[in-house]
């Protein structure tokens, strides 16, 4: 199961641009995208000038026109060093830069040539006033320049041409008075090279800024530090093969003997003797084991006493602590999961592992630098350091590890910059030499502040704030609320109406089933509909828990076969269980001795379904399907969702499908079969009342939706995150039995819901990587019915090819004419694909959350970037019970999808989980990288490639007045909207006012422009594009 | 009909070695072809080769030869030292089935490749050594001399050893490359020596000279039995060290840091074989000496059983596929020293594709097992044998500890072979040094490094 989750779940109480910092202290993360990437996407037009310019202002505020130096505003200063990429660069390579390239001898080509022509203007002027001190520049500056050539060229030019050059260039300059003569070349350069100078002069007048020092948080840090040794290497070696058995959740065909004590007796079970030919450090290990077993000390006891001799106090202890555990994040995690959060997996792990493991990583980091210091000693002839307590100050001073203090910024750095910046502002030399040593500090100080992560960070809210004002004008574009009601009301009639998850792939699929068919409505809830359930199909062995990971389901749902068809389901069974341990046995001997032979020796048969599957793997698909069909469960079943006593129970499941399975029911799912009448009609009512779903058509269609693809370890990510990473179908097929049944609409009709007699649902399935619906129980829809369904099922199916076609630009391997009926097939071809990393994109590139009547929203073109999330405030009461529930579920999850994507963009190497080509899935529970690495945990670089990292934008149909209401009774959410994790709005139920979230209330949103494109058809609007479109208002409605 | 054949020939040959040549070249150059041609490029040369190679079969069927020379005269020649590069190559019993095997997988792989690595940043180096791998193994496989063979196998070892280090990027993958690639340089060191002492006994490095010039699996050699051990245990140390035998078995884990399919093609099915393959080649060399096959069997049964233990216990799916064909490879090695040479050969190429298969299939693991699990209708059991459970406690945790942790080959190679390498020839720059001082005359030798 993988449930998309915000990755700094554990910072979520600090303000977000807080949080990302800590992040990047504590993992070395980036916390945003890169300054290049910014400014590649303002020189694409991403991000526009004035977004810049009102972020700037916005986030300056009053102290924006606080004067800096020459009449320069704080605000001009820091946006010129938003617009224009400031180069910075190793002491080296700046001088290189310098020397070769012509930074002092033409301005930076961003620099307007009025700016450049005035700069030049009033050094000659000033030159002309001071033609003394112009003489004595003059010769200053020739002399500065001869010997820069003669340091240049002495090692590349003989002694006799370096003088030849020298002279003639000092001739050249002293021949002439260069006030009159002077080419604009060279005043270009004189001012340069003296703007250089003054530059210079001024940085060094502050002097240097030092870094902080590297943090020295182990003794691992200061062994790295002085003799190059990393002491974590083959300790992190030795730890994951051990934790990989010790994890194991049944891939080894040799577990660990006893693995069921604790991990630390099993730990020093396996290694506290000596083995031949181990690696000397082993023997330091099996020692330490020893001395612990000798003074018979429990996991936390050698914690005690490994702490003891490592030297450390209660001083920096939590911060040895974590960094030790943060040594290997993903495997830590995983043990912590695995002992409190995993009592369903195969093998949990006892309470107190994750003591267990800091024992064992802690015996194994003192055997590491007790090794590494024998091995010093003997390098550098000296006696080994005497054991006893080591603390890092002690182990400092006998490595003779000096922490090094980084130069942060050089002198000649700063200048530099500084340079960069006075050319852009027009600042000339003459003026900069006349600034006092405060000016000079205050103007330093200055630019240190606008560093580049503060320029990441602003340039981060401007490209949030581009994308926001976008949606936010196409979304005030719309028809004004009271023109579009009109055709709702009862006059209009509605062909039928589709029910589908929030999510961001159904966007386009509702966009277009509303365009083939304008008579169509659609609605989005949490791909659960209402329904917590665990559940188990006729064909699996085990429940699942089908509901957002926040609910624990209490009722269970079995499907069973239909009377019928059940002895042909049992035989099926059967079968299905004879070729699954068959096929589990040839999977299992293939990489055994004397069975791996025979299969090896067979092995040439395996070339036929490789061949067949890697060049045509649609066609392969087809075929094993067919063959499959002799043993597939069919798909005459029926959902157990009624309460029924115990007994029933077991009579019922026994008599299905279930017989094959373990006997012992699980106690609580005997008890807790099916839901009670009562609770339908709840769950029922709750939907409804959440969609605003009251004049109901003849046919309402309720899709979940889940995804499949082969060869893809996260395959559970793509499913429907409302129902926990499980696929969304049988609860929507639950729905649309309970919705149907005569009984739940009758004590409905006692609460004053009335469904009319004419309307039936139909439960469904989409599979957002094949595109295909399929339907459950719609051989039990009356003849009557049947006109209408089958209506109904070929609009869909016109709609799968087009979506298909949408979502087909995005995939580089699918050419960009590719016809619908053709992207049907390629989609389809994908997802039985092996070779396939990106059978879909999942949520890649999702940006906005609409939580509203469709109506506001309807005919616009979202680029599957939006959830939908249906609301109709007009239906809701005064304390808004509806919308608190809906934002409680939304909220989260959104937000957890859009942070995972945020992070997961911004640092793939460390919050991701890199490139999924060198994947290794280990002890069936997660993911390396190649042959042994930490476990990976986050969003693959496959998965997010197209993303654009920003905070997901809530718009929500309600009034401000109400959504701070249920902020303020709602800590979790109000904990996410005020430390900006995500962005609010609200629009206004009866008109297009817009209202925007900050600092705690809300102001008004002015669009920025009323125009929007206008397009005859999605089609129109994404043929022949690959990239992120804007938004636009489809013609026909 | 000669003719035609020798055209065939130089098809199978010429096409790799044009798509390398044009990769490789347009790659110096800075001018990278698009993925798209890369791809047809590759496609179209793999399936001329494999179609001009199933000529040559048909031919040789229809005509009822079993064996074609393809001479293409000598690439070096040193007249006074008796030396001579000859390249030639032969298509025979055993080098087609193994061509035709290779062309398959590499052509599936490639196909496979192009999807799998489509838009990632080093598409274009891996297809410049795949190109190189196809290249080398062909030369391997068809060559002729051992000269030709040794050309093949140095391509074949560079372009894995590259391969291994795709992810450049981060630290592990490139270690680990550079482990791989100096036990290779072991393996090489050996071949090339065993090359030299036949050229010094024999006066030549052809196979079929050497074998009376009758086809595979025919004729014996008439090395004397000195000079058939010597040969032969430098042979076997060379194949050890590239096909993951005992005590070279701890690479092959190590070099699944690629990307899946390259691991798939090279470690799993075609690489880890070649070893195996030269055993093979020069069988009926050795056919007489029983020395060189006790040991050969004796190397083959230890890496076999070593290795399916350590397979057992292993917990992820590529280390437990990379011990699983080592085993395999050692049981092959045994069926060559008994004389099983078809058996061997058919086992080898059985091996071949089962393995790729496997190890394409690896990231659906999770899957497969849910799979299984619902149509079994519970837990599966992990098949753990009888034998295991039936031993003494400590003696179960000892072994566990030993298969765990892969019998401690690398420290093993490390303790015996490196570090008193690496003592000796620090020994040599002490030596080396104090000897420069005491010409210099500035101080008398001391004994301390600089």
């Amino acid at each position: 199961m993988f449930v998309h989750h915000n990755t700094l779940h554990a910072f979520e109480h600090l303000p977000f641009e807080l949080a990302v910092i800590e992040g990047w202290k504590k993992y070395g993360a980036e916390p945003y995208l890169s300054e290049d990437r910014y400014r590649q996407e303002f020189l694409r037009g991403r991000i526009a000038r004035e977004d810049i310019e009102q972020v700037l202002a916005k986030d300056l505020d009053h102290r924006a026109e606080e004067p800096i130096v020459l009449g320069t505003t704080r605000y001009e200063l820091r946006l010129a060093m938003l617009l224009h990429p400031i180069r910075n660069a190793p002491e080296e390579e700046l001088r290189w830069f310098i020397a070769e390239t012509k930074a002092l001898r033409e301005f930076r080509d961003d620099v307007p040539p009025n700016v450049e022509s005035k700069v030049i203007r009033s050094v000659q002027e000033w030159m002309e006033r001071n033609s003394k001190v112009t003489q004595q520049f003059t010769q200053q500056f020739t002399q500065q320049f001869t010997r820069q050539f003669t340091r240049q060229f002495t090692q590349h030019f003989t002694q006799h041409f370096t003088q030849h050059f020298t002279q003639h260039f000092t001739q050249g300059s002293k021949s002439e008075d260069p006030t009159a003569v002077s080419s604009p070349e060279q005043w270009r350069a004189w001012t340069l090279e003296w703007l250089h100078r003054v530059c210079i002069k001024g940085a060094s007048l502050v002097g240097e800024v030092l870094n902080d020092t590297i943090p020295v948080r182990r003794h691992r840090d200061i062994v790295l530090g002085s003799h190059g040794i990393d002491c974590d290497v083959r300790v992190n070696e030795q730890l994951i093969r051990f934790l990989g058995s010790a994890t194991d959740q049944g891939f080894a065909q040799w577990g660990l003997p006893d693995r069921d004590r604790p991990l630390f007796e099993l730990f020093q079970e396996l290694y506290g003797v000596r083995s031949i030919f181990q690696p000397g450090w082993l023997k330091e290990l099996s020692d330490l084991i020893a001395q612990d077993r000798a003074s018979d000390r429990s996991s936390i006891e050698s914690i005690v006493h490994s702490l003891e001799s490592l030297g450390l106090r209660e001083y920096g202890l939590d911060d040895f602590i974590d960094s030790t555990l943060l040594s290997l994040p993903g495997w830590t995690g995983m043990i912590w999961q695995l002992e409190t959060n995993a009592e369903w997996t195969p093998r949990p792990l006892r309470d107190g592992s994750l003591q267990d493991y800091l024992a064992i990583r802690l015996l194994l980091d003192r055997a590491s630098l007790r090794s590494a210091l024998g091995q010093i000693a003997e390098l550098e002839d000296r006696p080994s350091l005497e054991q006893g307590s080591l603390s890092m100050e002690r182990l400092a001073q006998v490595l003779a590890f000096h922490q090094r203090r980084n130069v942060r910024q050089t002198v000649d750095q700063r200048a530099f910059i500084l340079f960069q910046v006075a050319q852009l502002l027009g600042w000339s030399p003459n003026e900069l030499e006349a600034l006092s040593a405060t000016e000079w500090q205050s103007l330093m100080d200055e630019i240190s502040h606008c560093g580049t992560m503060e320029r990441r960070r602003l340039l981060h809210l401007a490209y949030e704030q581009h994308y926001r004002n976008e949606a936010l004008d196409a979304i005030a574009s719309q028809p004004a609320p009271v023109a579009a009601a009109v055709p709702t009301t009862a006059s209009r009639p509605i062909s039928f109406q589709v029910i589908t998850c929030i999510d961001d792939r159904e966007e386009s699929f509702r966009r277009i089933l509303e365009e083939i068919d304008p008579a169509v409505e659609t609605f989005g809830a949490a791909g659960f509909f209402s329904v917590p359930m665990y559940f188990r199909s006729s064909s699996d062995a085990h429940y699942i828990p089908l509901c957002p990971v926040v609910i624990k389901p209490k009722h269970f749902v079995d499907e069973i076969g239909q009377l019928s068809q059940q002895e042909l389901q049992r035989r099926q069974a059967e079968a299905r269980r004879v070729l699954g341990q068959a096929s589990h046995r040839l999977h299992m001997g293939s990489r055994s001795l004397a069975a791996g032979t025979l299969t090896s020796l067979l092995g040439s048969l395996a070339s036929l379904p490789m061949v067949a599957r890697v060049l045509a793997p649609r066609l392969t698909s087809r075929i094993r399907e067919l063959v499959a069909r002799v043993v597939k469960p069919s798909q005459a079943t029926l959902l157990l969702i009624e309460r029924i006593t115990p007994e029933a129970s077991i009579d019922a499941t026994a008599s299905g499908a279930a017989h094959y399975r373990e006997a012992k029911l699980d106690q609580e799912a005997m008890l807790n079969q099916g839901f009670t009448l009562e609770e339908m009609a709840n769950m029922v009512e709750r939907l409804l009342g959440d969609l605003g779903l009251h004049r109901f058509a003849r046919l309402v269609l309720i899709l979940g939706h889940g995804s499949s693809s082969l060869n893809n370890p996260h395959e559970s990510a793509y499913n429907c995150g409302a129902c926990g990473g499980g696929r969304g179908g049988p609860n929507a097929r639950a729905f649309a039995m309970m919705a149907n049944d005569y009984r739940v609409r009758k004590i409905l009709q006692t609460r004053g819901l009335e469904i009319p007699e004419s309307t039936c649902f139909v439960g469904g399935y989409h599979n957002t990587c094949t595109d295909s619906v399929e339907f459950f129980d719609i051989d039990r829809l009356a003849p009557s019915r049947h006109m209408d369904f089958l209506q109904a099922q070929s609009l869909i199916d016109q709609a799968r090819e087009r979506n298909a076609s949408e979502r087909s630009r995005r995939f580089t391997s699918a050419s960009l004419g590719l016809k619908p009926p053709e992207a049907l097939k390629h989609v389809e071809a994908r997802a039985e694909d092996l070779a396939q990393a990106r059978p879909e994109y999942n949520h890649a590139s999702n940006a906005v959350c609409f939580v509203g009547r469709r109506l506001r929203t309807r005919g616009l073109f979202m680029d599957r970037r939006s959830f939908l999330t249906s609301y109709d405030p007009t239906r809701d009461g005064p304390g808004s019970e509806i919308l608190t529930r809906i934002l409680q579920a939304v909220i989260p999850v959104c937000a957890g999808i859009s942070l995972e994507y945020y992070f997961s963009t911004v640092d793939n190497a460390v919050y991701g989980c890199g490139s999924k080509l060198p994947h290794n899935i280990t002890s069936l529970l997660g993911v390396m990288e190649g042959a042994a690495s930490d476990l990976r945990t986050g969003l693959s670089q496959q998965m997010v490639e197209i993303h654009e990292p920003m905070r997901i934008l809530f718009v929500i149909e309600s009034t401000p007045r109400a959504v701070l209401e249920i902020l303020a009774k709602n800590p979790v959410l109000d904990r996410l909207v005020s430390n900006r994790w995500v962005q609010l709005a609200t629009l206004a139920p009866d008109s297009n006012r817009i209202e925007l979230y900050q600092d705690g209330g809300f102001a008004d949103y002015q669009p920025t422009s009323s125009a929007i494109r206008v397009v005859a058809d999605s089609y129109a609007c994404y043929h022949h594009r690959r990239d992120h479109l804007s938004f636009a208002r489809l013609g026909v409605q | 009909m000669s003719s035609v054949l020798n055209c065939l020939a130089a098809i199978v040959l010429g096409c790799p070695i044009l798509t390398l040549l044009i990769l490789g070249l347009s790659g110096l150059i800075q001018r990278p072809l698009p993925e798209r041609l890369v791809d047809r490029l590759t496609k179209f040369h793999v399936a001329m080769g494999l179609v001009a190679t199933l000529g040559i079969l048909g031919i040789m069927i229809g005509t009822n030869h079993s064996m074609e020379v393809l001479d293409l005269g000598n690439f070096v020649e040193i007249g006074q030292e008796h030396f001579h590069f000859h390249l030639e190559f032969i298509f025979d019993r055993l080098s087609i089935p193994m061509v035709l095997m290779t062309f398959v997988l590499v052509g599936v792989i490639g196909s496979f490749a192009n999807i799998y690595l489509q838009s990632d940043a080093g598409y274009y180096r891996f297809f410049v050594c795949f190109s190189m791998f196809l290249v080398g193994l062909l030369f391997a496989f068809l060559a002729g001399t051992i000269e030709t063979l040794f050309l093949g196998w140095e391509l074949v070892g560079l372009s894995s050893a590259l391969l291994i280090a795709y992810f450049h990027e981060r630290t592990s993958p490139v270690e680990n490359g550079l482990r791989v690639w100096g036990i290779y340089r072991v393996a090489d060191a050996a071949f090339l020596m065993a090359a030299l002492m036949m050229h010094h006994w024999t006066d030549q490095g052809e196979f079929l000279r050497m074998v009376n010039d009758q086809p595979w699996p025919q004729g014996t050699s008439h090395l004397d039995p000195l000079a058939s051990l010597s040969v032969g245990l430098l042979l076997l140390i060379a194949a050890a060290g590239k096909s993951g035998l005992v005590p070279f078995s701890g690479w092959l884990p190590r070099a699944m840091e690629g990307p899946t399919p390259s691991s798939a093609v090279f470690y799993g099915a075609l690489s880890i074989h070649l070893g195996a393959y030269l055993l093979l080649r020069l069988a009926p060399i050795f056919a007489d000496s029983l020395v060189i096959r006790v040991l050969m069997f004796g190397l083959g049964a230890l890496t076999a059983i070593y290795a399916a233990m350590t397979a057992r216990v292993q917990t992820d799916i590529k280390s437990a596929l990379a011990f699983s064909s080592v085993c395999q490879v050692g049981i092959i090695v045994m069926e060559i020293a008994l004389g099983f040479w078809y058996l061997a050969l058919v086992h080898i190429i059985g091996h071949a594709f089962l393995r790729s298969l496997q190890l394409l299939r690896a990231p659906t693991l999770l899957r497969d097992y849910r799979t299984l699990e619902n149509a079994i209708g519970g837990r599966l059991a992990n098949g753990q044998p009888a034998w295991i459970a039936r031993m003494a406690n400590h003696r179960q945790i000892q072994w566990y500890r030993f298969a765990l942790e892969r019998g401690y080959m690398d420290s093993m190679i490390d303790q015996a072979l490196l570090k008193p390498f690496r003592k000796l020839f620090k020994a040599f720059e002490r030596v080396e040094n104090d000897w420069l001082r005491w010409f210099e005359g500035t101080s008398r030798p001391r004994r301390q490094d600089p």
